[in-house]
This record gives C-alpha cells, structure tokens and sequence, in this order.
C-alpha cells in the first residue's frame, strides 16, 4: 500500500477527521468553557472567570433534589437492567428455542424506539395503572431502555468464553446452579461491574422520557430541560460539566474493570 | 461384577433433528482397557463421547456403566469426567483451584481437598505451578493440569476429547507416553476420541472406527491393520489399494476374482463362504506391491498403470498410479528396490502381487 | 435437549421477557387501543372511535410536519453519512491500530455527555452573536443566521448522530478485505474509483445500517428542532410534545406516533432489504 500513498490526499483526510472531531467535541469544550464564565450569553472575547454559575447550582435545592433523585434512579437502574441483561444474555448464550428471535428482538429493540414515543407510550400506560409521576416510573422507563446495553455488554463477555468451559463444570460434578455461581458468574464479573456503570450513566442522561414520566420527581435531566425552556441559563454548562466528569469516571472504571480480567496475578 | 464391562453401548442411536449422528451403536468398554474412538469430523465419535459423559441423551438404546442404566442422568451426577479438546481450563481460578473444582462440587473439606490436589499435582509434574494462572502455563502444562483435574476424584472411567491435537509434534509423542503409562499404572478405563490414526494406534488396546455415524470395525490395531472389514477402512487406513469384481470360482485355496478388464488370483479366506458371481472387493497393502518395468514377466496379480506422482520420506518412498481404467493404486517401496525402475511421472510400469497378500474385505 | 424448560432455564430468561412485554410492548401496544380513544371534557374515556385518526389526517398542518420531518431526517441521513464517510475512510484505511483505536475510544465519549448540554452549548456557538459569528465578524464576514433555521436543527442532528455514524462506518470499513483493494489497484483501478466501486460496495451493509441510525435518530429528535430549529413549524416529535403536555389529548398524540413507528418500520425494513441485498440473482 505504501507506493500507492499520495500525502496531500492522506494530509486533507486527516484534516477532515480534525474538523469533525473539532465539531464533535467544541460543543463539550465549550459548555466546560462557558460554564466557568462571567458572561451569561458568551462570546468572543470571552468574560472573566468565573464560579458563579456553580455557586448558583450549589445553593439551588432543587438542583439537589434532582441529582439525589438521578443518583437513586441510577442506582436502581443498574441493577435491575443488569440482572435482566444477565439473564437475557445467559438465555441468549446457552438455549436455543422456539420464538428465540422474538425474545431477542423484544429484549433489544428499545434504543431504536424515538424518545418521544417511549415517553408518550410509557406516560400513558403508567398513569393508567397508576404508577406514573413517581421516581419508581422513571426507573420503570430506564429499565426498559438500559437493559439491552447491559445484555449487550454481558453477551459479548460470554461470547469470549471457552464454549466446554460450562460444561466441563458440570462434568466434574456441579449442577447447574452451582456451576452458574462458581463458574458463570465469575468468569462474566469484568461485564457485570462494566454493564452496572454504564447504565447508570446511560440513565443519569437521559431525559426525554423521564421528562415525560417523572411529574414533579424530576431528575437532574429533566430539571436541565426545564432550564433550557426557560431563560437562558449558564447552569446549564455547570450542571453538564459535573455530570460529564461523573459519567466519564463511571466509564473508565468500567473500562479498567474490562480490561485484562483472564490474568489474575498469583 | 468385574467380569461385566464397565460400559455397555446398548443400539444407541443419536439424532439431532433430521441428522443421525449415531447409529445403532452396539459394543462393550472392558474394564482397565484404553479404547480409541476413531473418525474423521462428524462421524459421531464426539456425540458418542458426549453421551457417556451425559452431555447428550441417546434418542433410542440404552448406555449402561457398571452394569447401571443411565440414560437420562446428569453429567454432574455421574463420576465420568472428560478431558476436552480446548481443555476447558477455568481461566478466572489457579492451577490449584481448578484441579481442587470437583472436590470442591463433592463437599470434600478444604484441607483434604487441598492434599489430595497436591497429591495429583505431585503426581503429573506440576506441582511447583500450583499457583499461577493458567495463562501463564505452556501447552503441556495445561494438559496436566485438565488431566490432574479430572483425575483429582480417581474415576474409574476417564474419557478424553482429542486432548493432544492442540500440541506441537513432539509434544504429541511426549504426552501420548505420559498418557499410556498413566492408564497402565492407575488400571482404569480410557475412552479417548481422535482422528489421528498415529494416536489411536499406539495407545489404545482396542479401537473403535466410525463413519457418519455408524461403526465400521471394533478391534485391536494389529487386527484392524491386517484385515480391515471393508473399503471404508482399508481406505481410512490409507496403506491399501482395494479392488473389487466378481467371483468366479472358489477353489480350496484360491479364488479366482474377475473384474472387468483383469482377472485376479485371490488367497480364499478362513472363514467366509460367498457364491460364485457374488460381488468380492480385496485389498492389499501397499508395502506387498512391487513395481517392474512395463512388458516384464508377470508372477502372481498384474496390473499395467502410468506413474502420476511420488513422495518421498525418509527411508521409503510411495509411488502414485493411475491404471488405464482410471484407479488409483499407490506402491510403497524402499529406495533400494526402487532403483530398478524408472517412476518418473507419465512412465508405464507393471504393478504386481501374490496372491496371499490379497485381504478379501468381509463387509463388502 | 429438554423440550419442557427447566426452572433454572426459565430464572434467566423470564425476567427480561416479562419486564419488557409489561413495560415495552404493552405500553406500544396500549398506544395503538389509545389512538381509538375519545376525549369528553377534558377526560380520556376507553372507545372505539376513529375520530382522532380522521381528525389528523385530515390536517394539514399534520402532513406539512409529516412531510417536513421526513425530509429532514432524509437530508440528515445523507449530509451526515456523506459527513462521515471521509473521516471513516481515513480512520479506517490511513491510520495506524494504535491511533485507530484511540480515534474509537474518543468517537464513543460523547455518548456519555449530555445531548441537552450540547444542544444548549451549541446555542452558544450559532446565535447571531455568538461565538462563530464572533469569530467570523473577525475575518470580515457575516453574520450569517445560523439559529432557528433549518442550519440549526441540521447541527443539532449532526451533533447527535455523527459520532454514531462514523463508529459503524469504520467498524464496517474494518471488514473489507484489505487484498481487494490490492486487486484492484493492481487491476489499474486509480484512487478515488477503487473506493466508489470496490470499497463502497463491500461496506454497503455497514453504510447503508448507519444512515439507517442517523435517520431514526433524527426522526425522532425533539430537541434540535425545538431548540436550535425554532420549534417553528413543528416536526412529529415536537407535536407529540406539544400535545401531551398541554393537556388530554393523548389520543392525538398516539395517532401521531403510530404514524411514525410505521414510518420507520416502513423505512428500516426498506434499508436493510437495500443493505442486505446481494449482486445477482
């Protein structure tokens, strides 16, 4: 390949990827930017320096109402979507039955469903029974959307494993059961922990649905859409900032539980 | 009880769908004895395998291990443990933890557990890896750690999955020692599955040939090597050249088989009765058949055919020919005998044998 | 080999299937029993009644926005794949494993920010006084109205789906066996032809399943056109927000989200018959 190389084709391809990094990723710099700004619409030349914007969301209760109500919605989530991902994952890995493709489609179709039409479809059956307008709806909600990143997550894990490795447990004399808590279990551990982070942090942004479904229990989210349609608010970029930073070290602790997990040292 | 075979195959047949993996699958394992399932992939050796471990119920039939039916009984309640072809190693647990995982299934005391864990360790070599990861062991490590591991509970049966095909050469020869002298010394029954017929040859007392799914021939390798029991298996061995034709007549010692362009002398078998004109296929090994320049004198069988190839390995080599009626023959000879002709490819030469070393195929 | 599933079996996999039958296809479900709903002062009562179906479709506001939603999510599918394709290419085909893979690493942040924060700093960046005509009133020009306009909600899509799209397009960049682009160099094939007529059609799957993403998001966005397009006119999403939150017409809004789920059931099944199709017969 290397005869074939043209450098001015090979330097404008690699300026192309520059630019649209620079537009990826000029949004998310600039909201860490601006939120440690004076100006409350800024722009060039930039104000001065600036807490304030973090004061204000410091002292604002209901900005802490809405992180403890994130924090207890992603706590809840992760858990449940990573029990259900596991079993679905499990069932996925192990069986084969009639109707499997149904099963999977149902357990992975969710994040290809718009936002709005989950937020108006879960608004309407969970007021009809009653559960809507509480934190357990949102949770409900992220259920449904979380569970197929953590079966996804577990699946693949499973699929790196020895296929004998299951049933060679079992023919050294554990049952099923056993063989799932000494073997499964341990061997998917790494995807487990990686699958509970990531759904928290796929919960702890989403905000279309939750919207939708939390009535006066809004999350953190959902306060910034409230914010957004109101005046403009630099809030906004503190609250962004934090929860990026929060979302960002649930990845890399994901990331470093994923990583290596076979070499255990001695 | 010790007279009865440990295990007892009872027509089991093995389907999967549509697909018959295993077909009537009738024969007896004896006690202490090394047995070698042999095949080529999906013949069923595996399945069969599977079936005794109880990782796979038989459709129909009934296998019995010590004289105990046991269809239908889970893998982990029966003490038949397998050492598999990826080895199956618990990657997350040591060296020590994984030969300790069965005891550990059976209840057994930490400290006992721990000493007889040792014990095997000791026993295969291994004990100074007693603590590592098993990604830190070389290919044979690992193979003594799966077989300490399913030796920890001192089974009476051990089966085995192709355990060496992952090995190196060397490695292979090394392990089938370790093997060999490990069944001898410990007295109990190895049923181990391969497609390498080197393996099975040298280890095993008695083996087992499969072909998509139904058994060929059961028998010691001196047996199966010397009078394989059809075209099947003397093809699969791979030393012999087959012809068939009809009979034409059955004198006391010989049999006269006539095929459509030859006629062939034919030593009559012991025990094997069949009409004159009844279909007869022969085999003779390849090291009986001698080459001769084409027009020379003809003792005993000839055929005429054209040198296609040869191949050559260390102290003898084999000549591939092609008869004018398009079947393959194949000569093997000392470099020595080969002097006299010339087998260059495209060279016509006279193919010939005694008829004493024609095996008449019994199930032909 | 059971036919009867065991109960360890049915501990695994009945979870998931009970939970997303309650809360995922029941709720879908319920959405198509409430679209024949009615609504009588301001309560919603069970019905069979096809009055919100007739009443939206025969609004032309409804199809303006229908028709308007549907165009933009086409054009952002295309201007977003088109976009990509050349970072794809080059991440894909230029970049060393080493670099490769942190490019992937990167590409995937920004799921893990906030859409709204972007959205809102992007704001920032668009409006007429902002931080791009800032810049380029330096350089002498504009400025140019790039909020509440088609441009922005464009932006607000790109910001959403880009790195998306550029992820699926490299993973499928990645299978293309890399000896026939070998071949057809070698087959006198120049540059740029050997990626229109061998490089793109064997990623075409990969491709075509990307602008699928980048069109179902952007279809069901609401908050780009809401935000950084104006809000005005509306799209589907912004309806459906629209209406639920002002009040009971739920009905309404079911109708106008079942229009959309066989909208986009219509359209991915289309692409992925398009995707999948092989040369020949």
């Amino acid at each position: 390949m290397t005869g074939n190389r043209n450098p001015l084709i090979d330097g404008l391809l690699k300026l192309h990827i520059a630019l649209c990094l620079i537009f990826i990723f000029a949004p998310i710099a600039g909201s860490f930017v601006f939120s440690l700004n004076s100006d409350r619409f800024p722009s060039l030349p930039l104000g001065s320096f600036s807490t304030e914007w973090y004061r204000l969301i410091w002292e604002d209760p209901l900005v802490w109402a809405g992180f403890f109500n994130t924090l207890l919605v992603g706590a809840c989530v992760a858990a449940i979507a990573t029990l259900l991902g596991f079993g679905g994952a499990y069932t996925d890995f192990r069986y084969k039955f009639f109707g499997k493709t149904a099963y999977l489609a149902l357990a992975l179709l969710p994040p290809t469903i718009p936002v709005v039409i989950m937020g108006l479809a879960m608004l309407a059956f969970l007021s009809r029974v009653s559960l809507s307008g509480n934190v357990v709806s949102v949770i409900i909600a992220h259920g449904v959307m979380c569970s197929p990143f953590a079966m996804a997550i577990i699946r693949l894990r499973l699929s790196q494993m020895d296929p004998d490795l299951e049933a060679a447990a079992w023919n050294l004399g554990g049952n099923e059961w056993v063989t799932m808590r000494h073997v499964i279990i341990p061997f998917t551990k790494p995807a487990i922990y990686a699958a509970l982070f990531i759904t928290m942090a796929v919960s702890f942004d989403e905000f279309a649905v939750a919207w939708f479904v939390s009535g006066l229990n809004e999350t953190l989210p959902v306060k910034v859409l409230g914010f957004l349609q109101g005046q403009v608010s630099p809030r906004i970029n503190a609250i962004g900032s934090l929860a990026f930073v929060s979302s960002i070290s649930f990845i890399v602790i994901a990331q470093l539980l994923m990583r290596n997990p076979d070499t255990k040292t001695p | 009880m010790l007279d009865t075979p440990i295990v007892h195959f009872d027509n089991v047949v093995k389907r999967f769908g549509s697909f018959t993996a295993v077909e009537k699958a009738d024969f007896q394992i004896a006690r202490g004895e090394f047995l070698a399932i042999m095949g080529s992939s999906g013949c069923g050796k595996t399945t069969t395998l599977r079936m005794l471990a109880g990782l796979e119920d038989p459709t129909e039939g009934s296998i019995l291990l010590d004289g105990e039916q046991i269809n239908g009984k889970p893998t982990w309640e029966r003490d038949t443990p397998m050492v598999w072809q990826s080895l199956a190693l618990f990657p997350f647990l040591t060296v020590q933890e994984n030969v300790e995982f069965s005891l550990k299934m059976r209840k057994v005391p930490k400290a006992e557990r721990r000493e007889r864990a040792r014990k095997w360790l000791d026993r295969l070599d291994i004990l100074e890896f007693a603590d590592r990861n098993i990604s830190q062991l070389s290919g044979g490590q690992r193979q003594r750690v799966a077989l300490a591991r399913s030796l920890v509970t001192e089974p009476k049966i051990l089966l085995l999955d192709e355990p060496l095909s992952a090995l190196d050469a060397h490695l292979k020869v090394r392990m089938q020692s370790v093997l060999s002298s490990l069944q001898k010394d410990l007295g109990i029954t190895f049923v181990y599955v391969t497609h390498s017929m080197s393996e099975a040859f040298s280890m095993a007392d008695r083996v087992v040939i499969m072909s998509r799914g139904k058994i060929e021939q059961i028998g010691t390798p001196e047996e199966i090597y010397r009078e394989p029991h059809n075209r099947f298996v003397a093809d699969f061995l791979g030393s012999s050249n087959v012809f068939s034709g009809r009979l034409a007549s059955d004198g006391s010692s010989v049999w006269t088989v006539k095929a459509e362009h030859a006629a062939f002398t034919v030593k009559a078998p012991a025990e094997l009765q069949r009409a004159p004109g009844a279909n007869v296929a022969f085999a003779v090994s390849s090291e009986n058949m001698s080459l001769a320049p084409a027009g020379a004198s003809c003792t005993g069988n000839c055929v005429e055919a054209v040198v296609v190839g040869g191949e050559f390995a260390g102290a003898s080599a084999t000549v591939f020919l092609e008869t004018d009626q398009g079947q393959e023959l194949k000569v093997q000879k000392g470099h020595d005998e080969l002097k006299s002709v010339d087998i260059r490819a495209g060279q016509k030469l006279l193919v010939h044998w005694l008829p004493e070393h024609c095996h008449v195929l019994p199930g032909e | 080999m059971n036919t009867r599933p065991s109960l360890f079996s049915l501990t695994f996999s009945l979870p998931l299937l009970i939970w997303q039958l309650a809360f995922f296809l029941f709720p879908l479900a319920f959405l198509v029993a409430l679209s024949f709903w009615t609504v009588r002062n301001f309560q919603m009562q069970p019905d069979f009644d096809t009055v919100n179906w007739i009443k939206i479709y025969s609004r032309g506001v409804f199809w303006d926005a229908y028709f308007r939603t549907l165009l933009m999510a086409s054009a952002s599918a295309v201007l977003i794949s088109l976009l990509a394709f050349p970072a794809s290419y080059a991440i894909s085909f230029k970049l060393r494993d080493s670099v490769k893979r942190w490019m992937i690493f990167i590409l995937i942040i920004p799921f893990f920010t906030s859409y709204l924060v972007r959205v809102y700093s992007l704001q920032v960046f668009l409006s007429d006084a902002g931080i791009l005509n800032a810049f380029l009133g330096y350089l002498g020009l504009g400025p140019y109205p790039m909020l509440n306009n088609t441009f922005g909600t464009l932006a607000g899509y790109a910001t959403l789906c880009l790195p998306l799209v550029i992820l699926l397009q490299v993973f499928s960049l990645n299978f293309v066996n890399r000896d026939l682009v070998e071949a057809a160099h070698n087959m006198r094939c120049g540059r740029l032809q050997t990626v229109l007529e061998v490089i793109i059609p064997s990623a075409k799957a990969g491709l075509v399943i990307a602008a699928l993403f980048a069109f179902i998001l952007s279809f069901g966005d609401f908050v780009s056109p809401l935000y950084l397009g104006g809000g005005n006119p509306p799209t589907l999403s912004i309806m459906i927000t629209d209406i639920t939150k002002s009040g009971q017409q739920w009905p309404r809004a079911a109708v106008v989200a079942l229009t959309m789920i066989a909208t986009l059931l219509t359209v991915a099944f289309a692409a992925i018959k398009f995707a999948y199709r092989e040369a020949g017969k």
